[in-house]
């Protein structure tokens, strides 16, 4: 037998009682979606999708490809500035080393420390810091793998860090509910109905959906505010419809966004007089992509953006017609609270 | 995404995810649940583009998709010295070749990552050698070169295991 034979029969032997799961097309599109949802759900509601879905270890172990990191990296800056990057959080050059210098009002680099030194300097330069969990074997359990903002990014003290912690084991009592109280932000408190946040009033949403109990405050830019609204018994961390509103910084972010989907050929709708972008986005939002989220978009005033985001799943059950309806009336209802 | 594409997405898995499943787990030298997993991102994202590749060679987007993957998850992991193989359980356990299907296979997972996946497009997949190196994004000479030095170094841990067995 030659070589060529012999390996031919080693590899056939080795993966004959191998078949793929009549499941994978369910897994598959359910990793999608959930994909797109831990993205918009900012990046507190990290943990709670990972450890909602229950995978094996291995899916959230690859820095690279992984949702996760997407997520990660995407509230920051994918979203506002329409430069997403999973790998933006990446160790630098200056994160082997043992001191880390802290020029005032610019986030040290953590990535690759342990993360009881991290949240001591964070605290100590005066920023509020966020702790995100990963289960990965990648790194050794304790040590900050992804941050946000990115090393060198100019921020004020009192800002919000993101770290993200390796940690090798979910433990159980990480698992919902308790995951969605700890991990989801309330960065606005209660909101009641959750229509009014950010100075702007959501005045039409579709009947059957109920406020999300979570707010985000600055995760898509400065500043920024957002919350969602969920179909009755939904699990943590899913979304029917989010809504983001941008002012200062962050709405003009938003701006060049808007410019930047006129450049991709999109044709804007009237929303009440005004030019709003009904498109289906990719996820780090600045893509306009077959199969992406369906997002209505506009500046609602000077200095004040809006996004109004619907589920993949929800706009399934609707049918895309319907959906675009809803999203039109739901933007239609948008006002400035007065 | 319309209906239509759904269906042809889920003909396309019948039809394909199995064999992707297999080259998934020869390249980056995997678990069974490992390569499965890994399949699945790399699926996620042809679902992603579905409605604009599923004209184009849907099956040459997803091989490449999922060999990079798992080109890059040995590089990241080296799952390759952490995952014990598992037979698979219909190799009868007295079969005379099995000693040599093992040393073949640790020979194999022994290999630079890019340097195995060259020899399972080659050997297993049945690819050519244009095909492999378009799919692989390098030239028709480094596949040869790479395939080569890899079918040498499986040869020579052969010879020396029917050497010693003589």
């Amino acid at each position: 037998m030659n070589v060529e034979e012999a390996l031919r029969d080693a590899m056939a032997a080795q993966v004959a009682g191998v078949h793929a799961s009549p499941y994978l097309g369910q897994s598959v599109r359910r990793r999608s979606r959930r994909a797109t949802v831990r993205f918009r759900t900012a990046g507190a509601a990290v943990l709670t999708a990972a450890v909602a879905v229950g995978v094996p270890v291995a899916m959230t172990a690859q820095p690279g490809t992984d949702p996760v990191a997407g997520g990660l990296a995407g509230p920051g800056t994918g979203a506002g500035a329409g430069v997403a990057a999973p790998g933006t959080a990446t160790p630098s050059e200056t994160g082997s080393g043992d001191t880390i210098a802290v020029p005032e009002g610019v986030v040290p680099d953590v990535v690759g420390k342990s993360a009881g030194d991290v949240m001591t300097l964070l605290d100590e330069a005066g920023y509020t810091v966020r702790i995100v969990k990963v289960v990965t074997g990648d790194a050794p359990e304790g040590t900050v793998i992804a941050q946000m903002p990115a090393a060198g990014t100019a921020a004020p003290a009192g800002a919000a860090v993101m770290i993200t912690i390796a940690t090798t084991v979910v433990s159980t009592s990480d698992t919902a509910p308790d995951a969605q109280t700890s991990w989801t932000p309330q960065d606005l408190g209660d909101l009641g109905d959750g229509r009014t946040l950010g100075g702007v009033h959501v005045g039409y949403l579709p009947k059957d959906l109920e406020w999300g109990k979570w707010s985000g405050k600055d995760g898509f830019g400065t500043e920024s505010y957002t919350t969602s609204w969920v179909e009755p018994g939904q699990e943590p961390g899913v979304y029917s419809i989010q809504l983001i509103v941008y002012r200062k910084e962050a709405a003009s972010l938003l701006a060049k966004r808007l410019r930047g989907y006129a450049g991709q050929g999109a044709r804007p709708v009237d929303v009440d007089g005004k030019r709003a972008y009904l498109v289906s986005l990719s996820e780090g939002g600045d893509r306009i992509t077959d199969g992406g989220t369906r997002t209505i978009t506009w500046t609602l005033a000077s200095g004040v953006g809006i996004e109004v985001m619907m589920s993949p799943d929800y706009e399934a059950k609707l049918g895309r017609g319907a959906a675009d309806r809803e999203l039109r009336k739901i933007a239609a209802g948008v006002a400035l609270d007065r | 995404m319309t209906d239509e594409d759904e269906a042809a997405f889920d003909e396309f898995l019948a039809a394909r995810s199995t064999a992707l499943l297999r080259t998934a787990i020869l390249v980056c030298g995997a678990s069974a649940v490992d390569a499965e997993d890994m399949v699945q991102s790399a699926l996620e994202k042809v679902y992603r583009h579905w409605p604009r590749i599923r004209h184009d060679n849907p099956e040459a987007y997803a091989r490449r998709v999922v060999v990079n993957g798992a080109i890059s998850r040995a590089r990241r992991r080296k799952v390759i010295r952490e995952i014990t193989f598992a037979q698979p359980p219909e190799t009868p356990v007295e079969s005379p070749d099995l000693g040599l299907r093992e040393v073949l296979l640790a020979e194999l997972r022994k290999l630079p990552a890019r340097m195995r996946a060259v020899l399972v497009l080659r050997y297993w997949e049945d690819l050519s050698e244009a095909e492999t190196a378009a799919l692989l994004g390098c030239s028709v000479g480094t596949v040869k070169s790479q395939a080569a030095r890899g079918l040498a170094r499986v040869r020579a841990r052969m010879e020396n295991l029917e050497g010693a067995s003589a």
